[in-house]
């Protein structure tokens, strides 16, 4: 202590109470009892700790053993706090009281008695005063802009107060409400609004460990934690240790909507502000109701809009050294769906099965699928077994029935990379009817099967390339695919590339099967550089040309009428209109047509070289008795008139032109 | 701001860029069936997300994405269908860049392609707009 004129200094190194605990104090008065300022290094008070606390008293009191202070300013670090505090202490009997008044209705009382016994009453704290009180303890930066107000009750009850084996050191109950409440970080990621929350903590301390429990009950308000949009309705309850800065939660639940239950364990170095250990359960969780809200924003944000669930999940997630470490979760009746965005689409469901994931070891996933659909497609159930590597996946073969066949997987492999997943693998086609597969497309029934033999598929970001073919055996003739590419597969330009070659199709057979008259004949189709879209061709280089070879060539009244009226206005038979009623077939030798289609216009010509004159183009040349040539003068075809003059050339109701 | 000038500014806006991004080697201005439907999708959201750059809650980032970058003055219960529409537009942009070199012959290109798109993006941002540079947030 040091006495001058007027002046007074006073430090003390170091204060012990049961309910708190001071290094380094120093008080100086200045003007007799005019001012004193009360200067603390350090400042423990249960579990919180401040640094450099300065008080600084309008008017002081400074005498043996009562000290007061009036109209105290309080500064924490760099932090001035906007209120006025009065403190009063009795050294001899250890009784102090504080009373602060901030702006407003702010108030806060704090006794604490002879015993040691802490006791405060806090009313309508700005919640940004008590972020900055609990700093040490809370994560959250100042710079949240913290609002609402808390009222609640601290109670600190020391060994002499509180008679329990179990809290020798003393015991902390902390309950209140925040009302009003409102925070938000910088960028707008983190953010609450109008938040309503009741809490209570109830803690003991023995031999410098903290164990107690407590709950938050979240009743009001919304926020933002980004990429999740959370509202009120969840409650917390914890039960945990901390000694110094690590934090044991040795039981934690949360009661949220749509989730049977949910509860964690986690050890946490809150200086570090790091998770050392932690583990998730999550109980039967609806997807229907966790799905939009939690796993869509997560996994497919883009999609978010459009993904559907359904079933059940229940999880759990073990957390080591701040990094995920193992997964498991196991699927009940789950659906899943992204609808196209010109309808069709994905579904699979229901999936029941159980998928583990290990950082650092493999494991095997095994699903069973009760069924799906793909587009117009039904797939039936299957069963898919997966080996789990790290960022590796890789499928057991699988058969996935279609219709009478199935569609076999075989060596599938994929690994997830920065910009999406890669794999390659082998597809089979099992054989399926083309009168099932039609009638599931809703085109006319047709015989025949359809197959494929893919020994390469191969996925990369955006893309699914088939190297092998596709083929379709029908019309007596097939049909191959080659060079399949499904591209930005679930985007909006969701599009399918091949090329096609078609050959020995039996004409009657196929003009049977659309109504289109009667031809007799074969044709072969090279189809180059086909682009389907939403399953619509928009872009493509097609030839048909009669098959060589020797057969019956013969073309019925009615498609010479059908072509005819395909070509529009500009096309023509070559015969005249009394001529063609005599007749119900005519002779041909050679058919042609060859379409290229660029922005919905087809490019039309005739049979390969057959020039004429008046620069028609002929699509059908006769032959034999009685014959006749059928000549296109329309030379650029609107694609989308052409489709639909086909749909009534099909369904009877277009009368041809005739010259 | 009616929904016509909107449709108009963006129309300028791809009529602006695309010749202009047109490379020695590629050309950026290609046109197919796929990338008009990436177009058409764009132009139909950038409808939404034109406030949003003027706002500076989404911004145009320097890799040739759009990134959420200040979200505080979006209502609460809107960040998250924002958040889902920034991630939509990065698909159709990632999906944008891939067609593009897809469709010059030359896939290897989506790269090059993204950072010259990237480029325009920014320079052609209206006055008010966020942009990255260098990897800091400027307003132009």
């Amino acid at each position: 202590m040091t006495i001058g004129a007027g002046r007074l200094a006073l430090a003390v190194s170091r204060v012990d109470h049961p309910a708190f605990a001071i290094r380094d104090l120093s008080l100086h008065a200045a003007g007799g009892a005019a001012s004193l300022t009360l200067e603390i290094a350090q400042l423990r008070i249960g579990a919180s700790e401040f640094r450099r606390l300065t008080l600084r008293c309008a008017q002081g009191e400074l005498g043996y053993p009562f000290i007061s202070c009036r109209g105290g300013r309080l500064r924490i670090g760099s932090e001035d706090l906007p209120w006025r505090i009065d403190v009063d202490l009795d050294l001899e009997t250890g009784k102090a009281s504080a009373i602060a008044r901030g702006e407003g209705a702010a108030r806060a009382d704090f006794h604490a008695d002879a015993n040691g016994r802490l006791h405060g009453r806090i009313a309508r704290l700005p919640l940004a005063d008590a972020a900055v009180l609990l700093q040490p303890l809370v994560a959250a930066p100042a710079a949240w802009k913290a609002g609402g107000v808390v009222d609640g009750e601290i109670e600190w009850l020391t060994p002499g107060a509180v008679k329990d084996a179990a809290a020798p050191d003393g015991r902390l109950i902390v309950h209140g409400t925040i009302d009003g409440g409102s925070f938000g970080s910088a960028d707008g990621l983190h953010a609450g609004e109008k938040l309503g929350v009741d809490f209570r903590f109830d803690a003991s301390r023995q031999r410098g460990r903290w164990r107690g429990a407590g709950s938050i009950d979240w009743r009001s308000g919304a926020a933002y934690w980004h990429p999740f949009f959370l509202e009120a309705g969840a409650r917390l309850d914890v039960a945990g240790t901390m000694q110094g800065d690590r934090l044991e939660l040795q039981r934690a639940s949360l009661r949220l909507e749509g989730v049977d239950a949910l509860a964690a364990t986690a050890v946490i170095d809150l200086r570090r502000r790091h998770l050392v250990n932690g583990a998730l359960t999550v109980s039967r969780a609806d997807l229907a109701i966790v799905g939009p809200r939690w796993i869509a924003p997560l996994v497919a944000p883009q999609a978010a809009e459009r993904l559907r669930f359904a079933g059940h999940v229940s999880a759990g997630v073990h957390v080591r050294d701040g990094v995920l470490d193992e997964v498991d979760a196991a699927f009940d009746q789950a659906g899943f769906s992204l609808p196209g965005a010109a309808g069709g689409g994905l579904a699979l469901g229901p999936v029941s099965g159980h998928v583990p994931w290990r950082a650092k070891a493999g494991s095997r996933a095994e699903v069973s699928v009760a069924g799906g659909r793909w587009e117009r497609l039904t797939l039936g159930p299957f069963s898919l077994a997966a080996e789990l590597q790290g960022d590796r996946l890789a499928f057991a073969r699988s058969s996935i029935p279609l219709l009478d066949g199935a569609v076999v997987l075989d060596g599938l492999a994929m690994q997830r990379g920065t910009d999406g997943w890669r794999g390659s693998g082998q597809v089979v086609v099992e054989p399926v009817s083309m009168r099932l597969l039609t009638e599931a497309l809703g085109l006319p029934s047709m015989g025949g099967v359809l197959a494929a033999s893919i020994p390469a598929l191969k996925l990369h970001p955006g893309e699914i390339a088939l190297e092998g073919a596709l083929l379709v055996s029908v019309f007596d003739g097939y049909v191959q695919a080659t060079g399949l590419r499904v591209r930005e597969p679930f985007g909006v330009a969701s599009h399918l590339s091949a090329d096609i070659e078609a050959r020995h199709i039996d004409l009657a057979q196929l003009t049977d099967t659309f109504r289109f008259g009667s031809i007799t004949g074969f044709v072969d189709a090279d189809v180059r550089g086909l682009e389907l879209m939403h399953w619509r061709p928009v872009r493509f280089d097609a030839r048909i040309a009669s098959s060589a070879g020797s057969y019956p060539r013969r073309i019925s009244q009615r498609a010479v009428q059908n072509i005819s009226a395909l070509g529009g206005a500009g096309a023509s038979a070559a015969i005249q209109r009394g001529v063609i009623g005599l007749f119900d077939t005519f002779g041909y030798s050679e058919l042609g047509f060859h379409c290229v289609l660029r922005a919905d216009v087809c490019l039309a010509d005739g049979i390969a070289g057959a020039r004429r004159a008046d620069d028609g183009f002929v699509i059908v040349r006769g032959g034999g008795v009685p014959a006749l040539d059928v000549i296109g003068y329309n030379r650029r075809i609107d694609w989308n008139e052409l489709i639909e003059r086909l749909q009534r050339v099909i369904s009877g109701k277009v009368a041809p032109e005739l010259r | 701001m009616s929904v016509r000038v909107w449709i108009g500014i963006l129309w300028l806006a791809f009529a602006g860029l695309l010749p202009g991004a047109a490379g020695a080697q590629g050309n950026l201005d290609i046109d197919t069936p796929a990338i008009a439907a990436l177009r058409t999708s764009m132009q139909q959201r950038h409808l939404q997300l034109a406030p949003l750059y003027a706002s500076g809650a989404v911004g145009l980032a320097g890799d040739g994405t759009v990134a959420l970058r200040d979200a505080s003055g979006v209502p609460l219960a809107q960040r998250g269908q924002v958040s889902n529409l920034v991630a939509a537009e990065n698909a159709d942009r990632a999906a944008l860049y891939r067609e593009i070199a897809r469709a010059n012959g030359h896939p290897e290109w989506e790269a090059d392609v993204r950072r010259t798109f990237a480029q325009r993006w920014i320079e052609r941002a209206q006055a008010g707009w966020w942009v990255q540079a260098g990897g800091n947030w400027v307003r132009k």
